[in-house]
């Protein structure tokens, strides 16, 4: 028993070790980590008062900073990374960077009101940090088991992998596949024509919509109230939004509400497009949280003279109190 | 639970009553009590596992009935039916009800076995010190147990996507292509025998911190030198059942090489059927009938195949198609894929590593329905798979490991094992849990 238990240590020595310290992915989760940290950079940079987007994918593919900046007049940051990263993460790297004044708009996915705590604590972040980042993982302990225990099979064999790639030089395609990103921080390049190869998909997708019960008990909801109320008592101004969708697939009325809810119920504000952000399937790249890079620019167009409004709103708001 | 009470406590005392009718030389009430006693097994499982099945047959369009399976309940009653016929053979002595019962619900086989011989467990319930922890029993059963879950979680596990995505794109009507059919085929290969030789081996653990032994259910079986020799490696204590209680029974290999041969071919079409209602298992078996009645003319024929190794293997894994295949549309459409007739596809990233091979292959960004379809999935599943044919082909099993190799394979799976039971996105249930 005591060489059974003995080999049971040395196995989890043997794989903190490894992942700790040595293995690593430095295509798959380096790009992840380096587009973060990019973002965080240019916040770091720019003066406030700012604006920042913070999201999943939707953020990056579906807003364009470059666009919104000149008309809202104040520097503009596209937060918007991955929808698989954990929000609890996403929003305490952000929080280091935000000052009183500035604006975060939130167009949110669905997925990330409802995703799991368990999908959250091994998500891709969970690896960036037990590796690369520390320092954020020590202030969320929530996290430490999950980042220890972050890493199956196929990482420990991706690392070995990518590894070898990377050192024989392999040329990545992933921007000549969906395009790449500029240094507001924006997916662009992700013409219709890229995206020509993903319309079958597109016309015969079902989006499936989380239920209002869901959104309301989701982890990720209670992570963004938790947000909400951080930007509130710190004088940052949050702004939430709907994410693109397609429009023959609206969300349900009673997941509308209980979204709406969530801004709501901290006093932050809301801010909806006349079509709600929906969109034609034609105007998507390859998910409905992706819009191609021409409606991309017009979705941008039409948000920031809303926020601009909206952000005017509050700034008046802030100052009669 | 009342069914599986009822049904211990019923072929109980059909078995007492065939047992001192044998005794009494009166043979013939003692055949019909069996055969009254295994119709009834047959026909309470017929009626849980095939009556959908039947109905769906005979009546195309009729409502199902909607009969829940009991867990369980395939095996239960081939450990049932055994006991029925030991008992007319002579082949067990009265042991009394308390060390039947066990023998029967015993936690660790009750679900998906292995599926064991009254006179190889019963006599082990009745010994002194069965239960009472012994230190060397409970740390070989608990390696076992480990190592078994190890297999489940870390490897079955980890191929399940892969095969999902491609049988699940087969069953929607999708068009596979050459790598991304083989890629999914070769991974439910893995992932059937990992699981179910990982389910058993944590069975045969749980049995051992008992003190109980169970004998072995998987032998390397994909290191099967032909077909016959695959079926004395794969579920071992299944391929017993048949061999002993089905094809032997019905005349074996004793009444000419015709009779033989049908007796081969409805061993296996009924051992498909076992596995699950549908003609897919059906097909599975009839494939399996139809390797063995070819191997056994070859062998009395005295041809000797080449690469009988690799033959076997690209054998049993063409008949998992039907086996995991969601309808017969399916597996041809699989196997249409695996034939090369949906034409071969590459990620562009392999091609442009290797331009020789835009000659035979349509470069794509990524492969649909290969693995998440990324642009690393490529090197990612064939990684995998690699790794998994090598454990497979190469090392022996974890019962003929020494207890350095034991203690070394812990040491490289146990933290993924962990990560897997607690953090892994999903979980799947045990592929046998089904049938």
């Amino acid at each position: 028993m005591r060489s059974l238990a003995g080999a049971c240590l040395a196995s989890l020595v043997l794989y903190g070790a490894l992942f700790g310290a040595v293995l690593d992915r430095p295509l798959a989760l380096g790009f992840l980590a380096q587009q973060i940290e990019a973002r965080l950079a240019r916040a770091g940079a720019v003066e406030s008062p700012k604006l920042v987007i913070l999201a999943g994918s939707n953020g990056a593919y579906s807003h364009r900073c470059e666009t919104i900046e000149p008309i809202v007049g104040r520097p503009c940051v596209n937060g918007g990374i991955a929808v698989g990263i954990g929000l609890d993460y996403l929003f305490a790297r952000w929080q280091a960077v935000l000052r009183p004044g500035d604006a975060v708009y939130l167009p949110m996915e669905e997925a990330q009101y409802v995703r799991s705590r368990s999908a959250t604590e091994t998500g891709p972040d969970a690896a960036i940090m037990l590796r690369h980042d520390r320092a954020t993982l020590a202030s969320l302990p929530d996290r430490w088991a999950g980042a220890f225990f972050a890493f199956d099979l196929r990482a420990l064999l991706m690392s070995l992998i990518e590894r070898a790639l990377v050192t024989g030089g392999f040329h990545d395609p992933r921007a000549a596949v969906t395009g790449t990103s500029n240094a507001w921080g924006d997916h662009v390049g992700h013409t219709p024509t890229l995206g020509a190869a993903s319309q079958p998909v597109l016309a015969t997708m079902t989006p499936q919509h989380p239920s209002a019960a869901q959104v309301r008990d989701g982890y990720g909801t209670a992570l963004i109230a938790r947000f909400l109320r951080w930007a509130r008592a710190h004088g940052v101004v949050a702004i939430g939004g709907w994410p693109t969708g397609f429009a023959d697939a609206p969300l349900p009325e009673d997941e509308v509400a209980a979204i709406r809810a969530v801004y709501a119920a901290t006093g932050a504000g809301f801010l909806e497009l006349p079509n709600r952000s929906r969109y034609p399937r034609a105007a998507f790249f390859d998910t409905p949280d992706h819009l191609s890079e021409p409606w991309q620019i017009a979705h941008s167009v039409a948000l920031a003279a809303a926020l601009e409004l909206a952000l005017a709103r509050s700034t008046a708001t802030a100052r009669t109190d | 639970m009342p069914l599986l009470g009822g049904s211990v406590a019923v072929n109980y005392a059909i078995g007492q009553r065939i047992l001192r009718l044998a005794a009494a030389g009166r043979q013939r009430p003692a055949r019909r009590w069996l055969v009254a006693g295994v119709a009834a097994n047959l026909g309470l499982l017929g009626w849980f596992k095939y009556a959908d099945f039947l109905l769906g047959t005979l009546a195309p369009g009729a409502a199902p009935l909607g009969i829940v399976l009991p867990l369980g309940i395939s095996f239960f009653t081939f450990q049932q039916i055994m006991f029925l016929v030991d008992s007319a053979q002579g082949e067990r002595t009265d042991s009394g009800l308390l060390p039947y019962a066990c023998f029967v619900t015993f936690f660790p086989h009750l679900i998906a076995g292995p599926i064991v011989r009254p006179r190889e467990i019963i006599p082990q319930f009745m010994a002194r010190g069965v239960g009472i922890p012994c230190a060397d029993n409970l740390s070989v059963g608990l390696t076992l147990f480990l190592l078994g879950l190890a297999k489940k979680l870390v490897l079955a596990d980890g191929f399940a996507p892969l095969a999902d995505v491609g049988f699940n794109a087969a069953a929607h009507g999708e068009t596979l292509t050459l790598v991304e059919a083989w890629y999914a085929v070769l991974a439910y290969a893995l992932q059937i025998y990992f699981d179910f030789s990982g389910y058993s081996d944590m069975a045969i653990g749980l049995a051992r911190m008992l003190n109980v032994r169970f004998p072995l259910n998987f032998n390397s079986p994909y290191q099967a030198r032909n077909i016959s020799d695959f079926w004395q490696r794969w579920h071992i204590t299944l391929s017993r059942f048949l061999r002993d209680y089905l094809y032997i029974p019905l005349g074996g290999s004793r009444c000419g090489a015709m009779r033989r041969t049908g007796n081969l071919m409805a061993t296996m079409l009924l051992g498909g059927l076992w596995h699950g209602a549908g003609w897919c298992f059906v097909l599975w078996g009839g494939l399996h009938g139809l390797y063995l009645i070819i191997h056994h003319a070859a062998r009395r024929a005295g041809v000797r195949v080449p690469g009988g190794r690799a033959l076997t293997l690209l054998a049993v894994i063409v008949a998992w198609v039907p086996f995991r295949a969601a309808t017969l549309e399916a597996t041809l459409a699989m196997l249409r894929g695996m034939a090369g007739l949906n034409g071969l596809a590459l990620p562009q990233m392999i091609v442009g590593a290797m331009p020789a091979l835009a000659a035979i292959a349509t470069p794509l960004p990524v492969l649909r329905f290969l693995g998440d379809a990324r642009t690393l999935s490529f090197p990612e599943a064939s990684a995998l798979l690699a790794l998994g044919w090598g454990i497979a082909l190469l090392l022996p099993n974890v019962h003929a490991f020494s207890e350095r190799a034991r203690s070394l394979t812990l040491v490289g799976g146990f933290a993924f094992t962990l990560q897997a039971l607690f953090f892994a996105p999903k979980v799947a249930p045990f592929l046998y849990f089904q049938f």
